[in-house]
């Protein structure tokens, strides 16, 4: 039972980095597909599509980012050396984790149809980039939202 | 490949169908070699020499047949497009071989072939004139023989056609059906209603009677053949509101609202064809949905149709209002 705390708060940092990247990753990978159709057909299209495939990407830098604080709140990293956690800590930092990790995953697929759906847009109308780029940026809204809650939650917190 | 990679390319596709404006641009051509011309800058240049313009069409349609099979992940798709041109190489290879047989040494019209169908023209011309029908598909290894048999005991052509035409549907449906494509087994029901519809609109011209015009009518649509037939006890001009439950009724307001009913079959026909499009239009607002390949393929054909009416108006010299009144509303 020494170790409960800091398993479950490394494993609410490795769901953050790994869900909101595995989002990502899918939510690129479709936003790949449409840009890579549209840019059969008119390959000057690069610039525009690669902008709008790189917004599902976001997710998994904010995965990333609570992740590593995570790690900093539980003094992984820097050398000093692990703080003590007992499992009622563990949790809470496991449950800060969440928000970024569930949302961030489910919201990064969803912005990746929206941009996929964008890249199509700018096919036909290429006039139209800056609204294709608002629309799958709503869901990015989201997304920064539970980056907050879970900052927030971690920063509430008290370890050591 | 998946359907966003092949939603997202037709989408880039799209940008080089003809537009409305090409086309009154077209249709203002002094002559044929301007309107000629006026197609050098489109895609169909590369298949226009001499004045055979059909051929060229055909080939336009076939390239891009070609050029989706390459990435549309259901070749299905494809093949419900091009089923109907199988069916019409059936109907000219048996109807040559009928005048062969009945004497005419020139029946054969080679020339009518089509070279859109899924099976190719020459192998289907083999099969069907050496009686190897084992490894055809659509069901035409029953139905050539079907056909042979009608023809030998009735000697009517147009029983025979409606044979192959009755076949055809069933195997469109089928693999619609195959697909699990909901939008797409709707679209093949909705078609099988508009062919009905200018069946229907044809036998109430010669005045058939409801019970004898039922064997006209194909099987499959969301309008039932009988309900078909019951049209034709009622006047034309209420055909539309009778069908008023149904989207595709809304199409036959022109027979409604024309007085000259040779007008209102042309408008009514050109209906039909844009209606068939609208049913899939819906499709276009989803990155992924496979009914955009149909759409493609059907708006492409809708141009095609459009350049053939231009052609035939500029190069006959014909009243160019009413050749712009038999262009689809492709896009």
């Amino acid at each position: 039972m020494e170790f409960l705390g800091l398993s479950l708060a490394l494993f609410g940092a490795a769901l953050a980095a790994a869900l909101a990247g595995i989002g990502s990753a899918i939510g690129i990978g479709i936003a790949g597909g449409a840009a890579a159709g549209v840019m059969t057909e008119d390959p000057n299209k690069f610039g525009s599509c690669l902008i709008l495939q790189a917004l599902p990407g976001t997710q998994g830098i904010y995965g990333l980012l609570i992740a590593f604080f995570v790690l900093n709140k539980l003094g992984l990293l820097g050398g000093a050396g692990a703080v003590a956690l007992n499992w009622n800590q563990g949790l809470q930092i496991l449950a800060s984790c969440l928000p970024i990790a569930v949302v961030g995953w489910y919201s990064a697929i969803w912005q990746g149809k929206t941009s996929a759906a964008s890249i199509q847009m700018i096919s036909k109308k290429p006039e139209a980039m800056g609204k294709a780029i608002i629309l799958p940026a709503m869901v990015e809204t989201y997304a920064v939202l539970a980056l907050l809650t879970s900052i927030l939650m971690l920063m509430g917190v008290q370890v050591g | 490949m998946s359907y966003v990679y092949t939603v997202a390319r037709l989408r880039g596709m799209e940008n080089h169908i003809l537009d409305s404006a090409f086309f009154s641009r077209l249709m203002d051509s002094a002559g044929i070699d301007e309107a000629v011309k006026a197609l050098g800058e489109t895609s169909y240049s590369q298949w226009i020499s001499g004045a055979n313009f059909d051929k060229a069409i055909d080939s336009e349609i076939l390239a891009t047949c070609e050029e989706l099979k390459t990435f549309v992940p259901d070749r299905e798709l494809l093949d419900i497009f091009r089923l109907p041109y199988d069916f019409h190489n059936v109907k000219v290879l048996l109807k040559g071989l009928f005048k062969v047989r009945g004497g005419e040494s020139e029946g054969r019209r080679y020339d009518l072939l089509s070279k859109l169908g899924t099976i190719d023209s020459d192998e289907l011309t083999t099969a069907i004139e050496t009686e190897e029908y084992g490894f055809l598909p659509y069901g035409l290894t029953d139905l050539i023989p079907q056909c042979w048999q009608l023809w030998d005991q009735t000697k009517n052509a147009q029983a025979v056609e409606l044979l192959i035409d009755h076949q055809m549907f069933r195997a469109m449906l089928k693999l619609a059906e195959g697909l699990n494509m909901p939008d797409i087994t709707q679209w093949v029901r909705e078609k099988i209603d508009a062919e009905n519809l200018r069946s229907a609109i044809r036998l109430a011209r010669m005045k058939y009677e409801p019970a004898k015009a039922l064997a006209f009518f194909h099987e499959g649509g969301t309008i039932r053949p009988d309900d078909m037939a019951k049209l034709l006890s009622e006047p034309q001009e209420t055909w539309s509101r009778l069908l008023s439950y149904k989207d595709i009724g809304r199409v036959l307001s022109a027979l409604q609202d024309s007085g000259d009913m040779k007008v209102a079959l042309s408008e009514v026909s050109k209906s039909l064809d844009d209606y068939l499009i609208q049913v899939l239009e819906k499709a276009k607002y989803s990155m992924d949905d496979p009914a955009n390949v149909l759409l493609y393929l059907l708006t492409k054909e809708a141009e095609a149709r459009n350049v053939r009416v231009a052609l035939v108006c500029v190069a006959g010299g014909l009243d160019r209002e009413f050749g712009r009144r038999l262009l689809s509303n492709g896009r």
